[in-house]
């Protein structure tokens, strides 16, 4: 699903932010991309959202190889993925369903088929009763909910997370956790930026360590494979 | 195409609806428009008219032979027979001081002033006179057969009421060129302040805008409602200047109806110029939708550039 050959990034000024990285994940997997502030991990998240494109090096995208996409495919090419932002990136000149049918405006989803699409999306985060209310209003957990809402929405095979639970206390972090667990049980891949302690749930999950924009898997290897074959499992189940 | 359609609708519908909500700025920008709309529309409704009034003139190619006060019946027998014999004259005819005396007499009835003072005349002072149409429309020739009936023995003068005509008709075309100078000029005004909207519209949906671009919208899609403001704001401007026109010529009119009647015209404006309404809005809707292209290309490329350096 998503493949990086040897991908180099660095930014007009700045040393390489990723040297040389190479990886592969499969559709269905949970993926935990960690590492210090500044290891790499949005950058890493960016190229395989498509927003930036590598410096050197191949970034696959469902086949497609972001570097020769024309520009005016990457829009299109963006609608694949679900992304959810440390800072929530939500309009708060809006309220709460406004908000999360953003994305369905710009797949060209209206009427009755995008309030009902966007009330499902609202009922998994738990928050059907806001459809009405201001996101300002809501507190951090909830306007993170909020923001995974408007990511799932246009029903997404990828979500690509950065950093979710990063402003969170643990009790609404393990909220959010649970709700990305329930998506990649439906088959979505999950990939997530997080540079605290992982919590008990990570182990079970492959991880990417970056360290200084280089790559070094610190979970063995063999759980990663082993995870993948799970996850294949039970999507073709 | 449904896809499509739909896009567009929805960039419509939402625009209004901005408008709606800043109702009263969205008013103060068309009215702007309507009024520099109607500046030079207003400045042609008049040349145009007195440009049909003067080409009018111009094909009355009348030349008015007023003969002496004292002139007797032999005299003008006399000139009848020459006028009859002239190759240059199509066609004239005789007004006796008896006749034009009647004439006046009934006309001035409707107006109580003049009607007082043709009577206090007393006794018949105008003059016997021919009413000669030329076969040619060229001014020049016009001059040499007004010479030529100016020397005829026992006529007053010849008048050949085309000069002034004339000299009006160039002062309008001059006044034409100078409308289509304030007409660009208004118009790269009104690119200005259209642009200038659409840009501070693009500041404030500027998170908007970006997080779109992350979620997968195109260019179209970011642009379209933006394109569509200039338009309304072309378009309801448009209107505006329309209905200024129509309101200011009707009141005109009235004024212009009172002096033609005194100079016995029943000349007066064009009111409805559908032509002219047509082109008012069309060009603001076109200014609109260009000002907004131009504002919108520029703003989105920084934005883009903007984003990419984050």
């Amino acid at each position: 699903m998503i493949k990086f050959d040897q991908v180099t990034k660095r930014y007009p000024g700045s040393d390489e932010i990723l040297k040389n990285v190479s990886l592969h994940i499969e559709a269905g997997e949970f993926v935990f991309v960690t590492g210090h502030s500044g290891a790499g991990k949005s950058t890493l998240l960016k190229l395989i959202a498509a927003t930036e494109r590598p410096t050197s090096g191949t970034v696959l995208i469902a086949n497609q190889n972001v570097s020769q996409l024309n520009a005016s495919a990457i829009p299109f090419l963006r609608r694949r993925f679900g992304l959810i932002f440390q800072d929530h990136k939500l309009l708060y000149d809006r309220n709460c369903f406004e908000n999360v049918i953003l994305p369905l405006r710009i797949n060209g989803v209206s009427g009755n088929e995008a309030a009902k699409r966007v009330r499902a999306a609202l009922d998994k985060v738990g928050l059907l009763h806001k459809e009405k209310a201001m996101p300002i209003t809501l507190s951090g957990g909830e306007q993170q909910r909020l923001a995974i809402a408007r990511a799932v929405v246009s029903r997404p095979s990828i979500l690509i997370a950065d950093e979710p639970t990063g402003n969170l206390d643990a009790s609404y972090a393990a909220d959010i956790m649970a709700i990305f667990y329930a998506f990649n049980q439906v088959g979505v891949t999950v990939i997530m930026a997080t540079h605290d302690a992982l919590g008990m749930s990570a182990t079970q999950n492959r991880v990417l360590h970056l360290d200084q924009g280089q790559l070094t898997q610190s979970s063995p290897s063999i759980t990663g494979i082993n995870q993948t074959a799970f996850n294949s499992d039970v999507s073709t189940s | 195409m449904n896809n499509w359609l739909n896009h567009q609708l929805q960039a419509i519908k939402l625009v209004l609806s901005r408008m709606r909500a800043n109702l009263l700025s969205s008013f103060m920008i068309c009215l702007v428009v309507g009024v520099a709309m109607c500046l030079p529309s207003l400045f042609y409704v008049g040349v145009d008219n007195l440009s049909k009034l003067t080409d009018h003139m111009q094909n009355e190619t009348e030349i008015s032979l007023f003969l002496k006060l004292d002139a007797s019946r032999d005299t003008i027998s006399e000139i009848d027979r020459l006028l009859a014999k002239n190759s240059a004259i199509k066609q004239y005819h005789l007004v006796t001081k008896d006749e034009a005396w009647q004439q006046l007499q009934a006309k001035s009835k409707s107006n109580p002033d003049v009607n007082d003072a043709v009577n206090q005349l007393g006794k018949n002072p105008l003059p016997d006179a021919f009413f000669i149409q030329a076969k040619s429309v060229e001014p020049d020739d016009l001059v040499v057969l007004k010479t030529s009936l100016q020397r005829i023995p026992g006529v007053e003068q010849a008048l050949l009421n085309t000069d002034w005509a004339k000299r009006l008709s160039t002062i309008i075309s001059l006044s034409k060129k100078l409308i289509f100078f304030i007409a660009a000029l208004l118009a790269i005004v009104l690119l200005v302040i259209i642009g200038n909207t659409v840009r501070m519209q693009i500041l404030t949906q500027q998170d908007e805008i970006k997080v779109s671009y992350l979620i997968g919208a195109t260019n179209s899609f970011i642009r379209t409602p933006f394109l569509y403001a200039g338009v309304f704001y072309g378009l309801f401007g448009g209107l505006f200047a329309v209905l200024m026109i129509l309101g200011i010529t009707l009141t005109f009119n009235y004024a212009i109806a009172d002096l033609s009647s005194l100079y016995n015209s029943d000349f007066s404006l064009t009111i409805f110029n559908g032509s002219l309404f047509l082109t008012v809005i069309s060009t603001a809707v076109l200014i609109g939708w260009l000002g907004s292209y131009l504002a919108v290309t520029r703003a989105i490329a920084s934005i883009i550039q903007l984003q990419k350096n984050h």
